[in-house]
């Protein structure tokens, strides 16, 4: 095409850059070159891009404008691309079928336009090694295509004779040629370091995400392996009525309630917290269940059995584990109540006759921390009408949005208030009591509960 | 829930002292056990808590405790704890740890025992 006017031949170059930013656009997303920017060198991922950015190179040679029998082209672009962000080979390579096809074209540049094209390829490829086998990145690359466009123009001017009609030529195309290559380059490098950055975020927030989804799988795990040992129903125990509850704060501690049929229609209760949170504090309470149960099992005082019990913790308890643990043990027969309190929040007993709740103290030290402990039991008669609450801190530390807890006194509050029904009714008042209490505040704790009242 | 507590690093001589102000509870041990931790880091073997100004101590509280005292008996050091309020104390009493735990009225008392032992 010739041209009449620079404003012509602008509007011609803005036409082209058109069409490359679509080219760049597609070849930037192909397989071939999201592989090169992870690092990854194939034989068919470095042949594909030869050929696109070969092509490239063609379609800058056939789209150039003619000057005095020369062309204002982009034939460069295609090979200087290539090299800057996949290498020598694919800039070489793109260099070779420019050059190649504008060398066929023959001409009175041919020599020094097909020399500059694979120049092109591989002075970016160079640049791409010397950057440390990666894109120079945007400013470095427009140099380049400014540097290389100047080294075309000057080698024109040494190798075409007669040197007044190179130097026409030249005149003729050289501000074009310097103006679309590097604006062709720029396009590409713009496309490339969005491409990278968007790859960085999207890798940045896959490990995010894969690291919460890990979370949540632990979480998940902690609170299937505590919701196991619980029992799923509680055993009917003759004489007395009894209930239990167990909700699990989100990041679940190891809150746990039992009662264990023992032999001469005996009934063991239990209600334990286990300090720590997640998997380990799930798994200390499976043991800790488990060794209590154990332990109950066999025939013996309920002082022996947390005593030996304790003792095979202790030796167990890594990293500061320890657990509070309550555990009575009740004859139906002469409602008698005998109890071990190893540094657990005192359960509440309410009388028959009414007045305020006794609390059951501890007879000692929290489990998991002196094997050689020694522990205590206390002995109560049971009356028929009288209610025990047993409840772990959970309960009374649940706080309200000014930061208050509950506390004991609520707690008594509402057991008083309905202390004749039925003891699951019992524990959905508290739970409902806690829950209006807390507001939006969010569940630190587990929390616990279980009624226990003489029929 | 971790905004009030307020812990505070200061060295006597030898003993390093912790001044934990506020609640421990679920939500501010960890940042006490990071404190501590560092202190233990950096070869801190006597190791003082100070607990006069602390109004609420938690479950979580006590484990954070227990795991430094675990980690100095390791390694030969030494943890006393200078407690005044009486509802700490009735923590500690109730989990039994005053049996494990030296404990001080004061500051100074504290300071002293390390001098003379347990």
């Amino acid at each position: 095409m010739a041209f009449e006017t620079f404003g012509d031949m602008f509007f011609v170059l803005l036409q082209m850059i058109c069409v490359i930013v679509v080219i760049a656009y597609l070849i930037t997303r192909t397989a071939s070159f999201t592989q090169v920017l992870d690092g990854i060198v194939t034989w068919k991922g470095q042949a594909t891009l030869i050929l696109l950015f070969g092509a490239l190179s063609i379609y800058g040679t056939e789209s150039g404008i003619t000057i005095l029998g020369a062309t204002a082209n982009v034939r460069d672009l295609g090979p200087m691309v290539g090299g800057l962000a996949c290498g020598p080979v694919v800039g070489l390579g793109a260099g070779l079928i420019g050059a190649a096809y504008r060398f066929s074209l023959g001409g009175f540049t041919a020599v020094p336009c097909a020399t500059a094209t694979i120049l092109a390829g591989l002075v970016g490829g160079a640049i791409f090694l010397a950057a440390g086998r990666k894109f120079i990145g945007m400013h470095g690359a427009v140099l380049f295509a400014v540097g290389m466009e100047v080294f075309h123009m000057g080698i024109t001017l040494v190798l075409c004779r007669p040197f007044e009609q190179a130097l026409g030529v030249v005149e003729g195309v050289a501000f074009p040629m310097i103006i679309a290559n590097a604006t062709g380059v720029f396009i590409f490098a713009f496309l490339i370091g969005n491409l990278i950055v968007e790859r960085q975020t999207k890798a940045e927030r896959d490990s995010y995400l894969s690291e919460l989804e890990r979370k949540k799988a632990e979480l998940h795990i902690a609170h299937d392996i505590q919701m196991s040992f619980l029992p799923e129903r509680l055993p009917e125990v003759p004489g007395f009525e009894l209930a239990a509850l167990s909700v699990p704060a989100k990041e679940v501690g190891g809150d746990f309630y039992d009662a264990i049929p023992l032999p001469g229609n005996r009934t063991a209760f239990v209600i334990a917290d286990v300090s720590g949170k997640g998997v380990p504090a799930a798994l200390f309470m499976a043991l800790s269940r488990t060794v209590l149960r154990a332990n109950a099992l066999v025939p013996r005082s309920a002082r022996e059995a947390v005593s030996e019990a304790n003792m095979l913790i202790a030796e167990d308890a890594k990293s500061g584990m320890f657990v509070t643990l309550f555990y009575a043990v009740v004859d139906p027969a002469t409602k008698m109540f005998t109890y071990v309190n190893a540094g657990h929040n005192p359960p509440l007993l309410f009388r028959s006759g009414g007045g305020g709740p006794a609390e059951l103290k501890g007879t000692g030290i929290i489990l998991g921390v002196m094997p050689e402990a020694d522990y205590r039991e206390e002995t109560l008669n049971l009356e028929s009408g009288d209610l025990i609450l047993f409840y772990t801190d959970g309960v009374t530390e649940a706080i309200n949005p000014d930061e208050e807890q509950f506390g004991e006194k609520r707690l008594i509050e509402t057991v008083t208030g309905c202390r004749n029904l039925p003891p699951a009714e019992i524990i959905g008042r508290i739970r409902d009591a806690v829950t209006e209490f807390s507001g939006d505040e969010p569940q630190f704790d587990d929390l616990t509960l279980m009624v226990l009242r003489v029929a | 829930m971790s905004g009030h507590v307020e812990i505070l690093e200061r060295r006597a001589g030898a003993v390093d002292i912790i001044v934990v102000k506020g609640r421990l509870d679920a939500g501010s041990s960890e940042k006490a056990e990071e404190h501590i931790n560092k202190v233990l880091d950096a070869g801190g073997r006597s190791l003082l808590v100070n607990l006069c100004d602390l109004d609420y101590i938690s479950s979580s509280g006590l484990r954070v405790l227990l795991v430094a005292l675990k980690r100095l008996k390791k390694d030969g050091g030494a943890l006393r704890i200078a407690c005044a309020q009486p509802q700490i104390l009735e923590v500690f009493t109730m989990a039994g740890f005053h049996r494990i735990f030296s404990l001080s009225p004061d500051e100074a008392a504290a300071l002293a025992g390390f001098s003379t032992g347990p």
